[in-house]
């Protein structure tokens, strides 16, 4: 896999979120993207349950379940700003083992799901975020695959996102940051999802006509 | 035009050629139908063969006056006109539908185009031949034809040489690691991994480099069994148009008496793909231009370029 970049594509005004993915969508396809399929990409908070908690009162930590349509077989479990651990899709099930020390937030399930396109060694996916019945905001995830240093690729990224961004200039993503020279990998897409899912839990939640 | 005209008037004399040949066909089956016969139905010897020799006589006769008649009348009918550059092909433009099979004004074009093509390929080859694709400093001409086993000196180095020079080739750019494998006897097969940006793999006879494939860093460079794979191209576009500049470049860089400063400019211009993500186009400024960075590098001043943006 290449460098990753995973933004927030802001709705534009006056349309709902749904409209806006088409614009993207049609954009892309004037650039001469070329669809693939669709893909998704879902997210499960856990909270570490009372029982299990020190007597010192620490504040308990959320631990997040990711799947990717990308790794279908995969299955990533993230604290913030922690470690990443990537499991096979049987971890599901050990997480019900373990209710006693995890505990699932099941309103807080977040997902996206949308196109996947190609463009020449760019993988673009254009997906839709939803929590629960209501359409929260839109994903752009960009892949360059044969870089694999995002400091080495971030402006030449930059400029393709600003090629069917338009005026929407997402900055570099914190993980890009972290390692100056390592290889990038899926759990730094994973990470990035993460943060973008947990910005957009922030947010208020928006009218009633960008409900898909 | 005239020539159907003279067809027209001396139609009449066709027919009567036809008339005359098979007139002549049916006097000269009378002849071999007499000779079948032979003598007989005759009283006396003498007589029966004297009424033979009449025959066949009578028999000799009308087959000369009717070829005569033929020759008389083939005269009349005139030659078909042989002046035509296209020869009896011409007799095509006699068609008079030409809207239903255009095949003369085809045949015309078809014609042309191989008088074209055949003027140009001599043009093409003139020029190809003064500028020779021949790397090694054996003149291939006709003393390689009479002596096919001489071969050239540079392609008989000890394998210890090249060697050597790779690996001060290696020493020499810190972020570029070569490695050195013989696979398959004597020559020699490196894998160029160059920063965490690509890998090449150059396949050497002697100190001559064969052919060489850029591949992703993350790209599989082995076959299943573990060997460097030679054959397969890389997956991803720009790879495939880096892998088609490093070939342009093995023509590029060639001085026969010197094969080692050959090799060594090839991995000089090969590292400057360094930067072949970070390092904008020197020409339009831009990064990518149909989705791919700036795949050339200049020859001489190793600049980053767009494949359309180099001069």
């Amino acid at each position: 896999m290449g460098v990753t970049c995973v933004s927030q594509m802001p709705v534009a005004e006056g349309k709902s979120v749904q409209q806006t993915v088409e614009l993207l969508t049609r954009k892309l396809e004037l650039l001469g993207a070329e669809k693939q399929g669709t893909f998704c990409v879902d997210c499960e908070t856990y909270h570490t349950a009372a029982s299990t908690m020190g007597s010192q009162g620490q504040a308990g930590k959320l631990m997040y379940v990711m799947h990717n349509s990308e790794y279908p077989l995969s299955c990533f479990a993230l604290f913030e700003n922690g470690p990443c651990l990537i499991a096979d899709t049987n971890f599901d099930v050990l997480m019900v083992k373990l209710k006693g020390f995890f505990q699932n937030a099941k309103a807080n399930k977040i997902e996206t799901r949308g196109t996947r396109y190609q463009y020449c060694d760019f993988l673009v996916k254009v997906g839709t975020v939803t929590m629960g019945p209501s359409a929260r905001g839109i994903s752009v995830e960009v892949e360059y695959g044969p870089c694999v240093v995002a400091s080495d690729c971030w402006n030449l990224l930059l400029e393709f996102l600003q090629s069917f961004l338009g005026s929407h200039n997402p900055g570099a993503p914190a993980v890009f940051g972290n390692r100056h020279d390592g290889v990038y990998g899926p759990a730094d897409t994973m990470a990035q999802y993460m943060e973008l899912f947990n910005k957009i839990r922030k947010q208020q939640q928006v009218p009633v006509a960008g409900i898909r | 035009m005239a020539d159907v005209l003279n067809v027209g008037v001396n139609l009449e004399a066709f027919a009567q050629a036809i008339g005359a040949i098979q007139a002549l066909r049916s006097s000269v089956s009378r002849v071999f139908d007499c000779l079948k016969d032979g003598m007989r139905n005759k009283e006396t010897l003498e007589g029966r063969e004297k009424a033979f020799i009449a025959h066949f006589q009578d028999h000799l006769h009308s087959v000369n006056r009717d070829l005569n008649e033929l020759e008389r009348l083939s005269n009349l009918v005139g030659k078909p006109s042989e002046n035509h550059p296209l020869h009896n092909s011409g007799l095509l433009s006699l068609d008079p539908v030409q809207d239903k099979t255009p095949l003369y004004s085809q045949l015309l074009q078809a014609y042309k185009w191989s008088n074209k093509l055949q003027y140009h390929a001599g043009l093409a080859s003139g020029l190809l031949n003064q500028q020779s694709l021949k790397r090694s400093a054996n003149q291939m001409g006709v003393s390689a034809k009479r002596r096919p086993k001489a071969q050239p000196t540079t392609l008989v180095l000890p394998p210890q040489y090249v060697d050597d020079v790779i690996s001060r080739i290696d020493r020499m750019f810190p972020e570029m690691s070569i490695h050195l494998s013989r696979p398959n006897g004597t020559s020699a097969m490196l894998l160029v991994t160059l920063g965490k940006v690509l890998k090449v793999i150059v396949v050497m006879r002697s100190l001559f480099i064969d052919r060489t494939i850029v591949k992703g860093y993350n790209e599989n460079v082995y076959t299943e069994d573990g060997k460097l794979d030679i054959w397969s191209k890389s997956n991803y576009q720009v790879f495939q148009k880096v892998t088609d500049h490093a070939t342009t470049a093995l023509l590029h860089y060639q001085l026969p008496q010197m094969p080692d400063v050959v090799v060594r400019s090839f991995m000089t211009w090969l590292r400057s793909y360094i930067k072949l993500f970070q390092a904008p186009c020197q020409r339009c400024g831009k990064f990518l231009q149909d989705g791919l960075p700036p795949t050339w590098r200049d020859f001489r001043t190793l600049e980053a370029f767009h494949d359309t943006c180099r001069q």
